[in-house]
């Protein structure tokens, strides 16, 4: 449980930084900002403490659908609170509407992001795991026609 | 291979004793199925009480203190906890896959990844269940395609 926690927080933070990069950058570029050498840290810190809450979030074993769905909602709210809470406290930007909805946008881009990574990593794995499981049928099935 | 078998003495416990250079996994498995074999697994469903043979369950699914064996179309209750169940028949096909749950890995048809980071296996009879980040790694280690840690 604790392996699993620190293996998704790694995964998570490592995901979420390059995420905020990215969204960093278009928005450097497209405001034609200068970036500050600070901002390098503020960036990895910020992907630190929104892997935390996710890290938490990926180690609850739910059960059902519905308790999964709300799981998932308060983990976005709760993402969205911290990055608006990051950008005041960094003084990245002013909270406005505009820039809570811009925040709200960058939150749904990041979770894309990561979510489209861990599931084109699953898929691969998946894809190996089912062929080990045909592996399994077709030699059950030799064994069968054996004794037959 | 010879097959030797003796009278324990009076008042010891029947013991099967293996004497080999290194057992192999045909030999394990061979003693792990005449362990399992032995175990009575009787399922409750109503009124009416059956002798479920292992390899007919999906899966066994606790819920609220109440542990059931998912065959092909009945659900039978079994008098057994769940970390009992995965003690005996984890040797065999069975794999945690959830805090509640427990999958015949001979019932999956295929494995297919979901967006919460959880996979989900499609089983023969149509259902589907989901397998816990926390458990993929077993279930991997059962494929042969991770190692025991």
């Amino acid at each position: 449980m604790i392996k699993e926690f620190f293996i998704s927080l790694v995964h998570y933070f490592v995901d979420i930084t390059t995420a905020v990069l990215i969204a960093a950058a278009i928005y450097l570029t497209a405001s034609g900002q200068q970036m500050d050498s600070i901002i390098l840290w503020e960036i990895l810190l910020s992907g630190f403490i929104t892997a935390l809450p996710t890290a938490i979030l990926l180690c609850l074993d739910t059960k059902g659908v519905k308790t999964s769905l709300i799981l998932w909602g308060t983990h976005f709210f709760l993402i969205f609170c911290i990055t608006l809470l990051l950008l005041k406290m960094f003084g990245w930007c002013r909270i406005t509407p505009l820039s809570a909805l811009l925040s709200f946008l960058a939150v749904i881009f990041i979770y894309v992001f990561t979510g489209s990574v861990h599931y084109l990593i699953d898929r691969k794995h998946t894809t190996l795991m089912n062929q080990q499981l045909r592996k399994r049928y077709e030699k059950k099935d030799q064994t069968e026609k054996k004794t037959s | 291979m010879r097959i030797i078998i003796e009278a324990p003495q009076p008042g010891d416990e029947d013991v099967v004793i293996v004497r080999c250079s290194s057992p192999d996994q045909r030999l394990i498995s061979m003693l792990l199925s005449f362990r399992t074999a032995n175990t009575e697994l009787t399922g409750y469903l109503d009124e009416k009480i059956a002798r479920l043979d292992y390899r007919d369950v999906y899966y066994f699914e606790a819920n609220e203190n109440r542990v059931f064996a998912y065959c092909n179309s009945d659900v039978y209750e079994v008098k057994y906890k769940l970390y009992e169940l995965e003690e005996l028949f984890s040797p065999l096909d069975f794999v945690r896959c959830s805090k509640s749950m427990i999958v015949n890995m001979e019932k999956i048809e295929y494995l297919s990844p979901l967006f919460s980071g959880k996979l989900e296996a499609h089983l023969k009879n149509g259902e589907k269940i989901v397998i816990s980040r926390q458990y993929v790694h077993s279930l991997k280690v059962k494929l042969g395609i991770e190692e025991v840690e």
